[in-house]
């Protein structure tokens, strides 16, 4: 009996301490995550900057879906594609018939203000830490933010502003759509600081340079056509002589002439990591690429794609006979076939031409899969060229100098038909059409030419379907308009 | 006076004689059974307290000599209640034994402790090993199937090893709606289980589950596992049985002649050449779905031993079970080997230990087998005019023409190389004490660890330009580590005061954890491109950018509960429960939940007024209502981590950063469900009939919708990003489930079983609080917007797409309707009309509408089964009715093949108002619209079987209880009208279930065994 009792006490008193030992109180579930870093306490050290910072430069990769809307947008190109209802969004695009529910859009709306927000969050934290470079990283930061508000003007107009710090829950109803002047204003004043801290080159390839920030705020400038500032800072650039055209216009677009002599700024791209249709902004290949290639090919040189963005005739009708930069920017896909024995199918659209520029080129075997959305062919966003014509239009237009004019857009001529024979003497509103027609053929197939007929009020008359008053800028996503709860109204006449 | 000495003496002797014979008298009489009426032999007949007795006859006759009067003559057997008559002189005592588990006295597990089921208040199913046997399922979740009112169980897929998704009373979320499963009081899964170690499983269906708290949303299953039993000799039981397996279903396609008439047609109305000119030589071609299906064997043995002594229980166990894919032959595969051990002993008067410990091993193999790129999509897509073969005996190259993803599927499967291996421990071990009078104290801890292997191997391959070419060979391997443990200890008390009031209280707190983690790795350039040599320790190539990944979780926990149940001398049944769960899924603002219900019952039958009512045997009215919860919910989700992508590309090299990752929510909190019960159990005829009924409704609030829609701003489509996950969405779940039972007999050879359960289900969400009011989800096509939604108003999951109205005729007909422009192309005469849902004059996205749901309005299950002499016969039957299914198998692409249905394509005014007109032209015939909605309402055959028990007696004289050889056949046929392969298949998504990208079809198993009993 009393063996009975003290048994059952020893083991009640088990029990008891069993009880102790495993019941814990609520500390037991109040955990932190293992291996994990929380937002609001990093930037720490240099290198959580230098992190933060390509972060920021990540968003840039996603800019393949500004490139190629934008030459669809464009008369240069019809949509193409599989079908006329492959990638529904485009396709509308390119007829002028797109609403606020279109995906496309959404995805640029989306993709350019994650690039906003990715810097605003180290702009958010920039005063935590002091160490040397620090003022550089901050240059490019700001340059990146330039570059991701300017997308978001070009292609909505008036847009919500936050500097130096993160949007949060409840600004949506609350920050206002700021007009177009002030968004450039905020621009300016981000590229105007880059330009005066970022060096003329840099160590790590791809990263801003004091070039980039001054062609982008020349070309920020020349878009709200403030010529005399224009010129002035384009000037600057072409005088300080780092960059120089390249002779062989081919090159530049091929593997070898990445980020060449020609290259203001040029957004970087690689084929070493694999990329799926389920996060096309995650691909560091330029998935536009991909999507521009010739359908079902097999042959030298290029590999297969999905053939959008298929150029029509007129515009392979706007090179001059001895212009060596059609055969780099148009693929004839009939001739090469015939001479080269490659085979190939045909989509929707079918124009017969491709846009060479941007073609997948055959790859390595390190290529990842899906080798349709991980092409590393680098997008060259700002290129020589480019800056030479807009300080030609600058002067021109500004009524600065047209002699300055014509002598920058005959560089670029001269490269192009490789002899003096093709210079251009205009002056006044014919050498304003002959810079116009210029920057058509130099920059085809590289998304500009949409911004510049809008710009200039030409795209009315020549893209079908244009409604003016309303297609100079794209809808705001619907859901946007939904969240803001009123606080954003809807671009003119769109519903 | 000699004489009246005499007689007084003879008087005292003849009455000492006369109550020493009335003292002890001999008593004789027959012993009968309650169940049929019928005597029963070997009933022990014994004198209490003394040795003094003996057995009934072949007859069920017994005679017992000496009985004293006043003592008391017990009547024992196994299986049937003890009888107990007091002897006071009669001659003659016959008694009437029953049998001693009723269905009423079954035990039912309930929760941290059981009940009788006659004592149930909450709406609870059991389903015995018995039923579990009958079924013989390869996944324990098959045997939920028909057999449970309330219960639907979906296959993923019918490939080998492929997971079964189970609903109970409908989708009470849009994340994941599995209930949890308890085995022996510890959390843990079904995947492994062999079936045949089930003793019953239990399903609690309404608040009877609220002790569960934070788990018992979407309904709680406990298994009970085999024990053995006390004072049993050991039972050695063998199972074996071979089957094989075929497709219950192939798709009919077109053949190569039709093909190529139709390809042409197709040509010709967009005004371009004719593919094929000469039709003549083509015949039949090649038929896709011969060349892959194929029969496939399954073999699955065990053999168990159980028993015990008085004091010890023990059961014995091993599995071994292979089954082959009829798809894919050695690429598909299946194989699970289980070991276990169940051990009950009494350390001593008032202490009780038990223990059980199971090893299991899963060796898996698979293939792509869902969506485009599948290879059953594949064979559905290809062409019959593309051989299998080329000339060269090489697999011939899918040409270019019929897109970029469709390939060989014989060449697919032959390049893909996967091994998946699984080793589990799982277990528990217990105490209880019963320490005081009273009051049992239990202690117990159940574990679950496994680490799984698995290798995938990229093979350089050339598919002909396809996006399934690979340039460069790669092996992917991950090691997974899982374990959790659930610890439990609590304290009950039961009582039963003034013979009337029972008491039953329980107090406890269980613990638990979930921690694990992996490491995976991939290596490039394997040795010889071949599988034999895919080893990251011979993959010698270099990547440039990060080829390792890992992770690790830890997840826990702590919770608190009582339960106090009442019942009134059986008639009157209270309980109520109260649990507290604090769990690290929940933000910090929210931490702690508490889950109270109650549920009622009143067994009328008990009642004075129904005592003259002989035929009922039970009537008993049930209610409940509770609060439950759900914390199947992400990690972590109230913390900003910096878990985005961010990697971009300097000096040519990746090059990776930090960014925040989802956006974080500090209030997120559990899912919570009120759930309400109504209902009635009956038995009749010596609870031969027996019938339950039950209303239920289930309102879920606090639904976490991830990626909340918020404005783009906030950076959520940064790659790796998304917007935050909130508690803002309602779905309600409510019906009827009906189900009855009966057991016959026509005489004692011949007996038989009938049990029909009914679930009747509507599903409601109720609201969506993210600004849009709707979450979209599923696939359709190729870029098409997304095709399901979770929207108030409609079931969850509901397809969200245009209305058509035909086909138009003739071009007055295209005149006169809206112009369907604005979808993509201008229609012609053979296109689908459209509606004009919003009536706006315009055909557009704003006339997309509610074309269907997966949801089925009732699934019924019929069971059949009968004893004759030694046969048994059983044919079970499940029935989904209600249910939609989106045909999504069917690329658009003009080149591809397609289904016969097609045949019967417009050609001109009048000749087809359901299926429009082929071109290779722009059409708007390819979005999705209810001319891809199916009817999935099926009925299928899942189980025939015809057994023989071999004579008895022969088999006593050589020592075996038992030989019993059957034959069966799973899934007989299946009657549906939908035309895809399989309307049982379901991905299991609440959102966007229900798209059929070609289904591996379950198989059709004709199955050959035998089971031993020594």
């Amino acid at each position: 009996m009393k063996k009975n009792i003290l048994n059952k006490t020893i083991v009640a008193g088990l029990f008891t301490v069993l009880l102790f030992i495993f019941s814990c109180n609520d500390n037991f579930v109040k955990i932190s995550p293992e291996y994990s870093i929380d937002s609001e306490n990093y930037f720490n050290s240099p290198d959580d900057y230098y992190m933060a910072l390509v972060a920021s430069y990540d968003m840039l990769q996603a800019t393949y879906a500004n490139v190629i809307l934008g030459e669809i947008a464009s008369e240069n190109t019809l949509c193409g594609g599989e079908s006329p209802t492959d990638v529904i969004g485009w396709q509308q695009v390119d007829q002028m018939i797109h609403t606020s529910t279109n995906s496309n859009l959404k995805d640029i709306w989306n993709w350019m203000f994650a690039g906003v927000q990715r810097t605003n969050y180290f702009m958010e934290f920039k005063d935590k830490l002091e160490f040397d470079g620090k003022e550089q990283m901050i240059g490019e930061v700001r340059f990146l933010r330039a570059y991701y508000n300017f997308e978001l003007v070009k292609w909505f107009g008036p847009i919500p502003l936050k500097m130096d710090k993160r949007f949060n829950l409840g600004d949506e109803t609350s920050i206002p759509r700021s007009p177009v002047a002030d968004v450039y204003a905020e621009i300016e004043k981000d590229l105007i600081y880059a330009a005066g801290v970022l060096p003329v080159t840099q160590a790590e390839t791809g990263r801003a340079t004091k070039g980039a920030a001054q062609a982008l705020l020349g070309k920020v400038y020349l878009y709200q056509e403030k010529f005399a500032e224009s010129a002035n800072v384009l000037e600057q650039l072409i005088m300080d002589g780092n960059y120089t055209l390249v002779s062989d216009y081919n090159s530049i677009f091929e593997n070898e002439g990445e980020n060449g002599p020609e290259s203001v700024f040029e957004i970087q791209y690689t084929d070493a990591e694999g990329a799926g249709f389920g996060c096309l902004q995650c691909s560091e290949g330029n998935v536009a690429v991909g999507f521009s290639g010739v359908r079902g090919y097999t042959g030298p040189l290029f590999s297969p794609g999905f053939s959008f963005d298929v150029p029509v005739q007129d515009a392979i009708d706007q090179f001059e006979p001895g212009d060596h930069r059609k055969a780099v920017t148009i693929l004839d896909i009939v001739s090469w076939a015939d001479s080269t024995g490659a085979t190939y199918t045909t989509g929707n659209e079918h124009t017969g031409y491709f846009n060479r520029k941007y073609l997948p080129r055959k790859r390595s075997e390190n290529a990842q899969n899906d080798l349709n959305l991980t092409n590393p062919n680098n997008y060259r966003a700002i290129r020589y060229s480019d800056v030479l014509l807009m300080a030609a239009e600058a002067n021109n237009r500004g009524n600065i100098s047209d002699a300055k004019a014509q002598e920058y857009l005959n560089l670029v001529r001269r490269r192009a038909f490789g002899d003096l024979n093709h210079d251009v003497t205009l002056t006044g509103d014919a050498l304003t059409d002959a810079i116009y027609h210029e920057r058509r053929v130099e920059l085809m197939g590289e998304g500009i030419h949409f911004f510049d007929l809008v710009r200039t009020g030409q795209a009315a008359n020549v893209i079908p379907g244009f409604t003016a008053g309303k297609n100079e800028l794209f809808p705001i996503p619907k859901e946007e308009i939904d969240f803001s709860a009123g606080n954003w109204k809807q671009n003119p006449n769109y519903n | 006076m000699l004489m009246k000495k005499k007689f007084t003496l003879l008087l005292t002797l003849l009455l000492i004689a006369f109550v020493g014979w009335a003292q002890e008298r001999n008593v004789s009489g027959v012993v009968i059974s309650s169940d049929d009426g019928l005597p029963i032999p070997g009933v022990t007949v014994i004198i209490k307290g003394t040795l003094n007795g003996t057995t009934t006859d072949l007859n069920g006759n017994y005679m017992l000599s000496k009985v004293p009067v006043n003592s008391v003559i017990v009547f024992s057997y196994i299986g049937k209640e003890m009888k107990e008559v007091n002897y006071t002189g009669q001659p003659k005592i016959d008694v009437t034994m029953i049998s001693e588990t009723t269905q009423l006295d079954e035990v039912v597990v309930i929760g941290y402790g059981e009940v009788k089921k006659k004592d149930v208040t909450g709406a609870v199913s059991l389903v015995d090993s018995k039923t579990i046997s009958n079924l013989k399922p390869i996944k324990v979740e098959e045997a939920l199937q028909g057999t449970v009112a309330g219960v639907n169980v979906t296959q993923q897929s019918g490939s080998p090893g492929a997971g079964l998704d189970i609903r109970i009373r409908g989708i009470s979320t849009n994340r994941d709606p599995s209930p949890v499963v308890i085995i022996d009081g510890y959390q843990g899964d079904l995947n492994t289980i062999n079936p045949d170690d089930i003793k019953s499983i239990t399903v609690l269906k309404d608040a009877q589950a609220a002790i569960y708290g934070t788990v018992g949303a979407n309904g709680i299953i406990l298994v009970t596992t085999k024990k053995g039993s006390r004072n049993t000799a050991p039972k050695i039981k063998i199972n074996s049985s071979f089957g094989t397996q075929e497709t219950t279903r192939k798709l009919s396609v077109l053949n190569a002649t039709e093909y190529a008439v139709l390809l042409n047609e197709s040509y010709a109305a967009n005004g371009q050449a004719l593919p094929y000119p000469d039709i003549s030589g083509l015949g039949k071609g090649t038929n896709w779905q011969d060349e892959l299906f194929s029969t496939a064997p399954i073999y699955n043995n065990d053999i168990n031993v159980s028993g015990g002594s008085d004091k010890i229980n023990y059961a014995l166990s091993a599995s071994d079970l292979r089954q082959e894919g009829i798809i894919g032959g050695d690429k598909s595969g299946f194989k699970r080997s289980t070991a276990r051990l169940a051990l009950g002993a009494d350390l001593n008067k008032w202490l009780k230990f038990n223990t059980t410990f199971t090893y299991s091993h899963i060796d898996r193999k698979s293939f792509n087998d869902f969506g485009l790129g599948s290879v059953l999509f594949n064979a559905v897509n290809m062409p019959a005019t593309v051989p299998v073969y080329g000339t060269d005996g090489d697999y011939f190259l899918a040409p270019a023409n019929v897109g970029i993803e469709i390939i060989n599927p014989l060449q697919q499967i032959s390049n893909t190389f996967n091994d998946y291996k699984l080793n589990k421990l799982n277990g528990n071990f217990g105490l209880d004490a019963n320490f005081a009078n009273h009051f049992t104290a239990t202690a117990r801890i159940g574990y679950n660890t496994a680490y799984t292997n698995y290798k995938s191997f990229s093979k350089i391959v050339d598919y002909g330009g396809k996006v399934f070419d690979v340039t460069r060979s790669s092996v992917f391997q991950s090691r997974d580590n899982f374990n959790d443990y659930t610890f439990d200890a609590f304290v009950t008390y039961d009582n039963t005061f003034a013979d009337l009031h029972h008491v039953t209280a329980t107090v406890g707190t269980t613990v638990y954890k979930t921690y694990g983690n992996n490491l995976n790795a991939t290596g490039f350039d394997i040795p010889n491109n071949s599988w034999e040599f895919a080893d990251i320790s011979l993959a010698n190539g270099i990547s440039t950018s990060k080829a390792t990944g890992s992770y690790v979780y830890d997840q826990r926990r702590l919770s608190y509960f009582s339960r106090l149940q009442y019942d009134y001398n059986g008639k009157y049944l209270a309980s109520v429960m109260l649990r507290r769960d604090a769990s690290t899924k929940f933000g910090p603002d929210n931490s702690v939940a508490w889950f109270p219900s109650a549920t009622l019952g009143w067994v009328i039958s008990n009642e004075k007024f129904m005592k003259d009512i002989k035929k009922i045997d039970l009537l008993k009215f049930r209610l409940s209502y509770g609060i439950l919860g759900s914390d199947k919910i992400g990690d972590y989700q109230y913390i900003s981590q910096l878990s985005g992508e961010a990697t971009y590309v300097f000096n040519n090299q990746l090059i990776n950063g930090r960014a925040v990752g989802a956006l974080p929510n500090p209030f997120i909190k559990w899912e919570q469900s009120e759930q309400f019960d109504a209902g009635f159990d009956m038995e009749f005829l010596d609870g031969r009939l027996n019938f339950t009924a039950d209303y239920f409704n289930k309102k879920t609030n606090d639904l976490l919708i991830g990626g909340i829609p918020v404005s783009g701003i906030f950076g959520i489509a940064a790659p790796g990003a998304s917007g935050p996950t909130v508690n803002a969405g309602t779905v309600c779940n409510s019906g009827f489930e009906f189900a009855v039972g009966y057991k016959g007999m026509i005489n004692k050879d011949f007996s038989y079983n009938v049990n029909y359960n009914l679930t009747a289900l509507k599903n409601e969400v109720l609201k969506v609080n993210n600004r849009t009011g709707f979450v979209e989800g599923g696939s359709f096509g190729v870029g098409q917007p997304l095709p399901a939604r979770m929207q108030v108003g409609f079931p969850i999951g509901y397809f969200y797409g245009y209305q058509t109205d035909g086909i138009f005729q003739t071009q007055a007909e295209v005149d006169a309707h809206p112009s369907q422009a604005a979808l993509g192309a201008e229609a012609q005469p053979g296109d689908i009309r459209f509606k004009d849902v919003n009536k706006d004059g315009v055909i557009n996205s704003d006339d997309r509408t509610n074309i269907g749901n997966p949801i089925p309005d009732f699934t019924m299950g019929l069971n059949f089964s009968l004893q004759y002499k030694n046969f048994d016969f059983l044919a079970y039957t499940f029935v989904s009715l209600g249910n939609e299914i989106v045909r999504n198998y069917e690329r658009a692409q003009p080149n591809v093949n397609r289904l016969s249905t097609s045949l019967d394509r417009w050609t001109g005014p009048g000749t087809s108002n359901k299926v429009p007109r082929l071109t290779t032209a722009a059409t708007t015939n390819n979005i999705f619209s209810d001319y891809y909605v199916e009817d999935g309402s099926y009925l299928r055959l899942q189980r025939v079987q015809l057994g023989y028990r071999l004579p008895e007696t022969t088999l006593r004289r050589i020592g075996i209880e038992e030989v019993r050889l059957y034959v069966a056949i799973s899934n007989l046929f299946t009657l549906t009208k939908y035309t895809g392969f399989d309307p049982a298949a379901s991905s299991g998504e609440p959102i966007g279930s229900g798209f059929d990208s070609g289904f591996y079809p379950a198989a059709r198993t004709y199955t050959l065994g035998f089971s031993i009993n020594l």
